[in-house]
């Protein structure tokens, strides 16, 4: 009935590299069109959805589907945070609905709510000594939550710029970005964790740090000097604090860093390596057996970042241990651990019992399952090859990339030359691997249109997944949607992963290009629905403080805005003038955005109930201009404007 | 937001109306001065004098909140007149468009509302369609109203002790926010200044439990409450689901909150209060409409649900809401719509009752106008939740208890009375055969003391007359909704229809209607009176068989008003005016309009001539009651003579005796003048032929039997009784 029998043999033993070719190249021939999932809503009435007693959206009409719709009135069950690849930005979804919420600004430039604009985006994202933005440009690729006991406590998120280097926190309660930070001395960086509680002190059971991957090796420093030396190019792996966000350490590695995870007990830290060779061109990267799952330390590093055994690189100040294999062979000592896996890996996730990390095998049709305890026991010296943390490498179709867990043990590998994804037991790969032929390890595969990146299941980052959904992310949609042009939508896939056998249940079209999410359920997220006008330092609290404030040829205007009205109606600068405008919303109804545009001096901004924002800028052009509400606020939106006459 | 149809009709229509109107509109967005809300001197700014009529002085502001004191220049002396407050020195509660009606309030010493004045307000509903004044006349309503009393939007239940005002339709968020801001800023200063004893409610310490009970048991210890609201209640027709069907609960207790909304739910909920703030949940398992409207979008105000506690009310704004996802107790309904609100007031306890308010309008069916109609449902939290159990709380009686204790007296000589004249008729049979057809004053001194006490005190003075309207009452509050407040409410009809209901069934309507109702009563003595004065030539009954057919009409009357009254109880209760009760004894017919008076005064003029028309031909009470007489337990007397013998029948006023004898039960007003013809030995012909035949025979007259004969001389032979029946 299904290909899944000629395509693999889950038995046979690991192959090599060669034999992995042809079979790509036979399931590229043979083709996804045997699909066991097309047509995956209509099969498996009985998959029971085990859905949080009233919070479900009823079950209408005929069709399986329906249950996964959310009629009108009802509220989705998940939020899912969502990447928004070089858009450089974050996305809101509500599933299993699908519908987009927000984009969250974050490194690039949003002409809706002014981020980018005003002064106070401006200082978040990093300017230029001329007020200009260092940056227009960024590529979110993975988003990860604060973490309390194991548990989402949505006080932050992370996400990386693979583009600059950068990372980016954004709060919560009101989805905003509030904090960047340029990580030096590294380029492309890629993974990103948090850690989820303090390797040493017991009481903090929470995050403190966040974790950074540097994909791309550059010269130390990167000043000119060694540029013709690949053998000279390094990668960092950096920790920033999560809540000053400033850079704590470094540690300077063998290889580079691809996808990062964190262990629940806040001992280790795990990036998958591919260019172990260090190589500067692709088939450089391809030339040795065995890539790496590398493990720090952290208590250990910390140790060492205390006992000054750091060096620094160029104008940062950051200290950077030596986490080479060179300076680390003895494992008692050791602030590293390369545990060697199959070569070209990608992805590497913790397993929610916080027993496993599984490494995907990207190139090798493996996945490595590496025993947390295992990894311990190297460090401490007990193990006699790091390998030999490696419980398991189960054969489980072409192109693994990233694994997603559900609640019984079963790990959900997204396949993206096999365009599939794949639903497999942990244990029973355990079991295989110790040599037990009975042992069943994968249990299911579905299609996916077409070719998954990230997937990731709901609260499978937690120590408490519920098992419920798998999204997959895929690269492309090809026939899936309304073409729209040669730049295709992308395709989210929601699949229940609720009963025995995968059901792909919505194709939810994504712009370009979400790479990781996290879905979280929705009783977690606490946003606030207003601002605190306090917590504005700027404030024009009253509209009696109203006004033109001037101070040589900066100018300062003051102004509120309430529904249908700017406090000023009218404000005159002089040509030359260097103008700031402060606006606070005063109105306090929940929801009672108002905008700010000025016409020819390319200014819009939102400034939401109760909230101040400022932008500055040279009064260069003579005449009026009619600044007016672009956010529809009130019956008399449109009369909501005041008069900007610059004079001579 | 309005979508871009919307807009297109709209902003015409909105240019218009700016431009005509600026006249009218006189306090829409006007710029007021700042020192307003500033200054010491309030009423420097403000109109004081125009909210506190009298008043030629004013203090400074002062107190926290901030008030002023009005004076009247008496002899040379300052006289404290009472307060002026300005609303939006008290309370920011936003109205319709998200800004505050700036509202002047007086206040007078005893907190009795002296003047309210809008300066300023941004409401764009009272721009277009809705004249500024409707606002006015509103906030008229306030004049002469106790700060202390509860005030609400919607119709007043006396029984509840609430006072209703009128909305304005259309522009509801308005009302309730302008209610909220008058009963807040004048309960405020009432404090201050002593007129209300600040309510100090101390706050729940919850019994930490950690059981995590199911929605079953959550109901059935009350931690959940059910607000339903039928269709007809608000004037729907009803397709058989309600129109609101509501369960509701109190959050802050960490077993029920937890029970409800998950471990998760229950921590992020309680880390977004503050110190006594307090979170209650809402869920629609059915209905027809939306418990959360969209008033709020615009004004922030959800104008369909509150929260009660004694006097303070507390109205949610969209900042007072929070998502509730699911219920996760187990068993729990699903549901349409769902909300948590947030009770942000100090006075609030939990420990304490509190009712939720449901606002709903309803329609009337023939005019289409809406009315606001509140609905609510206590809740207090089980005794087992709080520490120490559930404290004391003394409720103020209930209305319709407050009119019994005050009238207690009344209501105990009204009782004394009934039960004396009840007394007296069931000795009737000693009463009759005291009696004579000469002289029936054993039976008339009670009967007569009984009508002249119906018709001073019953009837004129107490305004006890039962009426066919609370039949109407009852048969609908049987059918659709049992409130005893309702009967309750009036207690000496209350008595006089228990009294009633039992007389009926043991001796007959006749009771009731020949003895003690006032009406009926003031007629017969009309009547009695008229025979006294010598009009007696004048006085006539009508024919038998006429009587017969026009008995009939005041069954037709009755079921006429009762038909009537299931499609529109309004024309029912006007059609009830065949009953001149009102016009009698309730306005008084001197007092009501000449139709009214003519049709009392005429009934009750032909009652001198005719004995009780009214009673006989058109009474639908009397149809009413006439009906159940047909199985009362104890009827009159009759002999096997009355078959053939019509002498009662000639002196039945009532016309209740037939040609063979049998009295008509339901027609029979119980005056017992046949009764005291049956013992009379010289007016009932079988015992008066006896007597003859005894006296002539020279045997003796032996007394009379309960068979209303003589006691037989010698033992019965059976011949004997055959002689002496045939004699």
């Amino acid at each position: 009935m299904s290909t899944e029998d000629i395509k693999h043999d889950d038995q046979t033993t690991v192959p090599g590299r060669r034999k992995f070719l042809n079979t790509a190249a036979f399931a590229g021939l043979a083709g996804a069109g045997l699909s066991v999932g097309l047509s995956a809503c209509k099969q498996e009435a009985a998959a029971p959805a085990a859905a949080p007693a009233g919070a479900a959206p009823a079950a209408h009409g005929a069709s399986d589907c329906g249950k996964y719709e959310v009629a009108p009135g009802q509220l989705d069950e998940y939020y899912s945070f969502s990447s928004g690849g070089h858009s450089g930005e974050v996305r809101i979804y509500g599933l299993p609905s699908g519908r987009l919420f927000k984009r969250i600004p974050v490194f690039n430039m949003d002409c809706l709510v002014g981020w980018g604009i005003t002064n106070e985006s401006k200082a978040i994202i990093g300017t230029k000594p001329d007020g200009s933005l260092k940056y227009h440009t960024g590529d979110t690729h993975h988003v990860h939550q604060t973490y309390v006991d194991g548990m989402y406590d949505c006080k932050y998120m992370f996400v990386n710029d693979k583009i600059h280097s950068r990372l980016a926190r954004i709060r919560m309660d009101t989805m905003e970005c509030d904090k960047i930070t340029e990580l030096p001395n590294i380029q492309g960086f890629h993974g990103t964790f948090p850690d989820k509680r303090d390797p040493v002190d017991e009481k903090i059971n929470h995050t403190t740090r966040v974790f950074c991957g540097a994909e791309f090796s550059i010269p130390l420093p990167n000043d000119g000097s060694d540029m013709n030396d690949p053998t000279k190019y390094h990668s960092l792996f950096t920790c920033v604090d999560s809540e000053s966000m400033e850079v704590r350490w470094q540690v300077l590695i063998d290889g580079n860093c691809d996808l990062v995870a964190t262990s629940y007990d806040g001992k280790l830290a795990a990036t998958n390596q591919y260019n172990t060779e260090m190589g500067a061109h692709y088939q450089d990267m391809m030339s040795s057996e065995h890539d790496a799952c590398l493990f720090f330390n952290i208590a250990r590093i910390e140790e060492a970042v205390k006992a000054g055994k750091t060096k620094t690189y160029g104008s940062s100040k950051v200290p950077v241990v030596d986490g080479t294999k060179a300076a680390n062979a003895d494992p008692k000592t050791a602030l590293t651990c390369y545990v060697p896996i199959p070569k070209n890996p990608h992805g590497v996730n913790a397993s929610p019992d916080g027993k496993y990390f599984v490494c995907s095998g990207k190139l090798s049709p493996t996945a490595s399952v590496i025993q947390h305890d295992l990894v311990l026991k190297w460090f401490n010296g007990e193990l006699k090859e790091a390998r030999e943390a490696v419980v398991a490498e189960p054969e489980i179709g072409l192109g693994p990339l990233h694994t997603g867990f559900d609640n019984k043990g079963n790990a959900f590998t997204t396949l993206f030359l096999d365009s599939q994804i794949v639903k497999w037991n942990v244990e029973a790969a355990i079991q295989s691997f110790k040599g037990d032929k009975n042992a069943k390890v994968v249990l299911d595969r579905v299609d996916v249109q077409y070719q998954p990146g990230h997937g990731f299941t709901s609260m499978g980052e937690t120590k408490a997944p519920d098992g419920k959904f798998f999204l997959s992310d895929n690269k492309f949609s090809k026939d899936r949607f309304l073409p729209v042009g040669p730049l295709h939508p992308e395709t989210a896939q929601l699949i229940d992963i609720s009963g025995d056998k995968m059901k792909v249940v919505a194709d939810h079209a994504v712009y370009s290009e979400p790479h990781d999410s996290i879905i979280v359920r929705r009783d977690l997220v606490k946003t606030r629905q207003v601002y605190n006008l306090d917590e504005f330092p700027n404030a024009v609290k009253d509209p009696k403080e109203s006004g033109v404030f001037r101070n040589g040829n900066k100018v300062t205007i003051k102004m509120v805005s309430q529904a249908p009205s700017f406090s000023l109606p009218e404000f005159t600068v002089k040509k030359g003038d260097e103008v700031t405008i402060i606006l606070t919303n005063l109105d306090k109804v929940e929801d009672l955005t108002h905008g700010f545009a000025i016409p020819k001096y390319d200014i819009n901004f939102l400034v939401n109930p109760q909230e101040t924002k400022s932008v500055t800028f040279k009064a260069d052009k003579l005449g009026v201009y009619w600044c007016y509400c672009t956010n529809f606020c009130h019956a008399l939106h449109l009369e909501m404007r005041s008069r900007m006459i610059v004079e001579k | 937001m309005l979508s871009l149809r919307a807009l297109r009709r709209f902003l015409p229509a909105l240019a218009s109306a700016l431009v005509a109107g600026s006249a009218l509109a006189d306090t829409y967005d006007v710029k007021l001065p700042p020192e307003l809300s500033t200054s010491p001197k309030l009423c420097d700014y403000a109109p004081c004098k125009d909210v506190m009529p009298g008043a030629t002085s004013f203090s400074e502001r002062r107190g926290q909140p901030p008030f002023v004191e009005a004076y009247k220049d008496e002899a040379g002396q300052k006289k404290l007149l009472g307060y002026v407050m300005l609303s939006t020195d008290i309370t920011d509660i936003p109205a319709y468009s998200g800004k505050p009606v700036v509202t002047l309030i007086g206040m007078d010493t005893t907190g009795h509302f002296t003047g309210v004045k809008i300066l300023k307000h941004s409401e764009p509903i009272l721009l277009l369609g809705i004249p500024e004044a409707a606002l006015v006349k509103f906030n008229n309503q306030y004049l002469g109203k106790f700060v202390g009393d509860n005030i609400e939007i919607g119709k007043s239940r006396p029984e509840e002790n609430l006072i209703g005002l009128d909305a304005i339709t259309g522009a509801t968020v308005t009302v309730i926010a302008q209610n909220q801001v008058m009963m807040t800023s004048g309960n405020e200063v009432a404090k201050q200044v002593g007129i209300l004893k600040p309510v100090n409610r101390p706050q729940a310490r919850f019994i930490a439990s950690t059981a995590t009970p199911s929605w079953a048991e959550l109901v059935s210890d009350g931690s959940v409450q059910r607000l339903v609201v039928k269709a007809e209640e608000v004037g729907l027709k009803s397709d058989g689901r309600p129109y609101m069907d509501l369960w509701f609960g109190y959050l802050n207790e960490p077993s029920i909150g937890r029970a409800i909304l998950g471990k998760y739910g229950y921590d992020g909920l309680m880390s977004r209060l503050s110190a006594g703030e307090h979170a209650i949940f809402i869920i629609k398992t059915a209905g027809m409409d939306s418990f959360k409207g969209s008033g709020f979008v615009r004004g922030g105000l959800y104008d369909r649900v509150q929260v009660r506690q004694d006097k303070d009310s507390f109205t949610f704004r969209d900042l007072d809401y929070v998502n509730l996802w699911g219920v996760s107790a187990s068993g729990a309904p699903a549901f349409d719509e769902s909300a948590i609100f947030i009770i942000r007031g100090k006075s609030f306890s939990a420990a304490y009752p509190w009712k939720l308010i449901f606002l709903g309008n309803k329609i009337d069916k023939e005019t289409s106008t809406k009315t606001f109609a509140n609905f609510d449902k206590e809740y207090w939290l089980d005794a087992k939740y709080l520490e120490g159990g559930r404290p004391k709380v003394v409720k103020p009686d209930p209305t319709w208890l407050k009119v019994w204790k005050e009238r207690a007296v009344e209501i105990g000589a009204f009782t004394v009375f009934l039960l004396l004249i009840s007394v007296a008729y069931a000795s009737r049979d000693k009463l009759v055969r005291r009696s004579t057809h000469k002289n029936k004053w054993p039976v008339n001194a009670f009967k007569y003391t009984a009508w002249v006490v119906s018709i001073g005190f019953v009837g004129f003075t107490a305004m006890a007359q039962p009426s066919i309207t609370q039949v109407l009452t009852w048969f609908h509050s049987l059918l659709f909704q049992w409130k005893w407040e309702l009967f309750l409410s009036d207690p000496l009809i209350f008595v006089f229809w228990i009294f009633i209901i039992v007389t009926v069934f043991v001796w007959g309507r006749g009771f009731f209607c020949g003895w003690l109702c006032p009406f009926g009563s003031l007629s017969e003595l009309l009547y009695k009176i008229g025979q006294a004065v010598g009009l007696k030539r004048f006085q006539f009954h009508l024919p038998q068989k006429l009587h017969d057919k026009l008995k009939w009409v005041k069954y037709a009357v009755f079921f006429g008003l009762l038909a009537v009254s299931f499609f529109n109880m309004g024309l029912a209760e006007k059609l009830a005016e065949v009953e001149p009760f009102k016009t009698t004894f309730l306005v008084g017919i001197m007092n009501r309009s000449w139709p009214y008076s003519l049709f009392a005064a005429g009934l009750l003029g032909l009652s001198i001539f005719t004995e009780r028309p009214f009673c006989k031909y058109l009474c639908p009470l009397g149809a009413a009651l006439a009906m159940p007489t047909t199985f009362r337990w104890f009827g009159l007397k009759r002999k096997e003579e009355c078959t053939s013998c019509k002498a009662c029948a000639k002196g039945c006023g009532s016309l209740a005796i037939d040609t063979k004898g049998n009295i008509d039960q339901r027609e029979c007003m119980l005056c017992l003048d046949c009764m005291v013809l049956y013992y009379d030995d010289h007016a009932c012909p079988p015992l008066a032929q006896e007597r003859k035949r005894r006296t002539k025979a020279g045997q003796p007259l032996t007394p009379i039997n309960g068979k209303g004969y003589y006691i037989p001389i010698h033992p019965a032979p059976a011949d004997k009784k055959q002689e002496g029946a045939a004699a």
